[in-house]
């Protein structure tokens, strides 16, 4: 090639980064902007609410928590606790044991006095068959609960379990290592009964690293900032992806994604789409877009609801083994769910779905990683080559730094100025050092975990799900600390 | 030459494309430091704040108990009520003592009753707590007033009631929704009153508050209802239901069966589980009538109520739907015929190749 076609090559390239990394940036400010919005209506709305009203009421809906389980044997009777402490009157947990192999349900039977019954389920989602069966308390105490053993499908398939056995109005799909604040419930059911003139089908909540939290009987009593740097920087991307963006997302009535890790479900519509596929490693995004492709073509007015409150905290991976498993299956799940429903891409009949969260979610969540990639390949090539610019380059990336610093600190002050979680002394500094860290930390993880999950998508199809080893959360005891 | 003009002149060298974006990153730089300024100023000043709320909570805690139990019979205040009149008169100018003096009052408020009650009831006005609230109602933003509206309601501030009366249409959904709070939460069953001409809608949030307002009050004597059952707006017709199984209205039950007919299909649901709820054994006939007719979901919200309105010529209208294509309708047929004609269910024939149906009456037959 003569030195102008390289030129004019170098030139072509160079322009599309730009303009790709300017949608990028304008895309975060239009949705930091929206989201700062949202997130002060809804405490407006929401700083005088009386939430113990509903927890006498005779007439609040019934709501169902779904946990399944896969060996969760350390943690599993605290967290069963946690599910069972919530204030709301008209609720039930039902666990679904999947097929573990550790002691996960003989733990359940002596802590909660469980014995099998006999009970007819209403197969309206094909699941994988009852193994043990169906247990329930003989203690008056623990009526609430419900366990069901069953032969191991996976969550999407003891999630199903879950919603055929339930009879409640709404149901919680909820990660059984999660715990939720006492009063998730009655702030994750109010956007569904406030709502007269659109069918809201699902809410999502916030969720929180609980690592290095205290924890006491299933309850959350102390809030920590964990220690190790891999934990600081998930700390910081998960107010930043939960305060910053899916507000916005929010906001916009185009939320793709509900956590599967705390999420409210209208169990009638997420029945009558069939449930969770149990085909896809992302089941939590998957059913998101076939329930907003349903309400879409029955054209029937929906909204999915998003609580800015911190609800529900969960265990993060402590080691960039895991760490790089969970997000090289979350890279995987979304690339089969835009895959399986490339329909709705651009197509004006699933109207903001098919015309902006589709294709938000496939130019910056799905190719983003590879478009990265492909930019430090380039970059390499160019310095290589003796082509780079380095006056351009220089700035930037101090350029490209400071912006997502700014974006972080703007993330944080959102979280001080609403909810302030880490109140102790010093927090401040540590979480300020996070931010100018995670770029050069957390960020090229993610990156190399998007890569391997584009990698094992294209040519690793059998690859599943990962194990998360459960370390347990802190139990020690509470220093000089305020109780939540 | 000084450092500085090297500095300019180097920077000067550059396209301009460069100098703009170090331009931008200069700006990034500042922002960033400015943030991480307003950041620990923010955290000590949160801090610094939440321990003058513990501290002054635990001051005027001790002030309100004092002023509770300082009655003496002679005067209507005592001196030492006086005093902490004064006191808290003072404290009220400053906006976070007043927000803290009005949480504490509305806490004791609900922990408390009868001449206690009332004596919050009274300091609220006495230390001119009532002014703010009224002004709240004036704000332009729309939050403001539904506190205010909220605070004035929570201590029972008759005072107001016109300039809050007169704002029941406000085009705001959150002002209209604690308008009407205020009104039952001052006139219990009376203050439904604007549920008569009623245009927008009421929200299941708004009924559950609602609800849990007339619960609160002191009349237990319920209005006519009729009205509302009949009403345009489907919302009141909701509420109306709830109020009719709530409070036990057996009254209306003419009305209830008429529902039936409704256009809505939610409302005939409601209306079903309420008849079932009152025992409205009259409306069975109509509901078996109309059951092909009706929707799946009718029929399964029948079937749930139908064991308590049963008798022995409800058997044939058994015996027909124990092969309905509905899972709970199938169930709950079967359950109730080995409850109530054990004779008649043991001769149900089950053929071994229907495993569904079959597993279905396997699992009646021994629970």
């Amino acid at each position: 090639m003569d030195t102008g076609s390289t030129h004019i090559l170098i030139y072509v390239i160079n322009i599309f980064f730009i303009v790709y990394t300017l949608t990028v940036v304008g895309s975060y400010v239009i949705l930091g902007a929206l989201s700062l919005f949202e997130t002060i209506t809804y405490l407006r709305k929401n700083s005088y609410v009386d939430y113990k009203q509903i927890l006498s009421s005779t007439v609040a809906p019934s709501i169902s928590i779904i946990a399944p389980a896969y060996n969760e044997s350390l943690n599993i009777v605290d967290n069963v606790r946690s599910l069972l402490s919530n204030y709301y009157a008209n609720y039930d947990v039902t666990i679904i044991n999947d097929g573990s192999t550790d002691n996960s349900l003989e733990k359940l039977i002596e802590a909660y006095d469980l014995e099998c019954i006999d009970y007819l389920i209403n197969e309206q989602i094909k699941t994988q068959a009852l193994r043990a069966g169906v247990f329930k308390s003989t203690n008056p105490a623990f009526k609430k609960l419900t366990v069901i053993d069953k032969e191991n499908g996976g969550k999407a398939d003891a999630l199903n379990v879950g919603l055929n056995i339930s009879k409640s109005d709404y149901v919680v799909c909820i990660d059984v290592d999660c715990l939720l604040l006492e009063d998730a419930l009655q702030k994750m059911i109010k956007p569904f009964l406030e709502t007269t003139k659109i069918k809201v089908i699902a809410a999502g909540g916030v969720v929180r690293i609980a690592n290095s939290c205290v924890v006491k009987n299933g309850r959350l009593l102390a809030v920590n900032f964990p220690k190790k740097l891999i934990e600081k920087t998930q700390v910081l991307e998960y107010i930043r992806a939960f305060l910053l963006s899916r507000m916005a997302w929010s906001r916009l009535n185009g939320l793709l994604i509900i956590s599967g890790a705390f999420g409210l479900f209208d169990r009638k519509i997420t029945i009558e789409i069939g449930g969770y596929d149990t085909s896809t490693i992302g089941e939590d995004l998957e059913i998101i877009v076939r329930m907003r492709m349903h309400m879409e073509e029955q054209n029937i007015k929906y909204k999915m609801a998003y609580i800015p409150d911190p609800l529900c905290w969960t265990e993060a991976p402590d080691n960039y083994k895991t760490f790089i498993s969970q997000r090289n299956r979350w890279t995987r799940g979304t690339i089969e769910t835009l895959q399986k429903h490339r329909k709705i891409g651009l197509n004006y009949k699933y109207r903001l779905l098919g015309l902006l969260s589709y294709p938000y979610w496939f130019l910056y969540e799905r190719i983003g990683p590879v478009i990265e990639t492909i930019g430090i390949v380039y970059l390499t090539t160019l310095v290589m080559y003796q082509k780079l610019r380095w006056d351009y380059a220089f700035v930037l990336f101090i350029l490209a730094y400071l912006f997502t610093v700014l974006f972080s600190l703007v993330a944080i002050l959102t979280e001080e100025h609403t909810f302030h979680q880490y109140k102790d002394k010093g927090i401040g500094y540590k979480m300020i050092l996070t931010v100018l860290l995670e770029p050069f930390t957390l960020h090229p993880l993610i990156l190399y975990a998007a890569i391997r999950g584009n990698w094992d998508y294209l040519f690793n199809k059998n690859k599943r799900w990962g194990t998360m080893i459960r370390k347990g959360f802190q139990k020690s005891k509470v220093n000089n600390k305020k109780i939540l | 030459m000084s450092k500085y003009q090297c500095f300019i002149e180097y920077f000067e060298q550059f396209p301009l494309v460069i100098q703009l974006l170090w331009v931008i990153s200069g700006f990034f730089m500042i922002t960033v430091l400015v943030l991480i300024s307003y950041l620990k100023m923010l955290r000590s000043y949160l801090r610094k704040e939440e321990e003058k709320t513990t501290k002054y909570e635990k001051e005027y805690e001790l002030s309100l108990l004092t002023y509770l139990f300082s009655v003496n019979e002679v005067d209507e205040v005592s001196p030492e009520q006086q005093l902490i009149i004064d006191q808290l008169k003072t404290c009220s100018i400053d906006k976070l003592k007043r927000k803290i003096l009005v949480s504490l009052l509305v806490k004791l408020k609900k922990d408390i009753s009868g001449e206690m009650s009332e004596s919050i009831k009274r300091l609220y006005s006495q230390t001119g707590l009532i002014g703010y609230g009224i002004a709240q109602l004036k704000s332009n933003q729309w939050h403001v007033v539904v506190k205010g509206i909220r605070e004035l309601s929570q201590f029972h501030s008759i005072e107001v009631y016109n300039e809050i009366f007169n704002i029941r249409n406000h085009s705001n959904r959150e002002i209209r929704k604690e308008v009407q709070l205020y009104l039952v939460s001052l006139f219990n069953f009376k203050g439904l009153v604007f549920l008569d001409d009623l245009k927008t809608p009421l929200s299941e949030w708004d009924q559950i508050q609602l609800l849990d307002e007339l619960h609160r009050g002191e009349t237990q004597e319920t209005p006519n209802i009729i009205p509302w059952l009949r009403s345009e707006n489907k919302s009141v017709v909701f509420f109306a239901l709830k109020l009719a199984k709530t409070y036990n209205q057996f009254d209306v039950k003419n009305t209830l069966i008429d529902l039936l007919l409704h256009k809505n299909k939610e409302v005939r649901i409601q209306v079903i589980l309420t008849l079932g709820h009152l025992n409205i054994v009259a409306s069975k006939e109509v509901l078996k009538r109309n059951f092909n007719q009706s929707s799946q979901e009718e029929q399964v919200v029948f079937f749930k109520i139908f064991e308590n309105l049963y008798d022995n010529n409800d058997e044939s209208f058994l015996l027909e739907h124990i092969r309905h294509k509905n899972f709970d309708i199938k169930l709950k047929a079967l359950s109730m015929l080995k409850k109530f004609s054990i004779d008649t269910f043991k001769n149900i024939e089950v053929l071994p190749t229907d495993i569904a149906y079959a597993k279905i009456f396997k699992f009646v037959e021994n629970n």
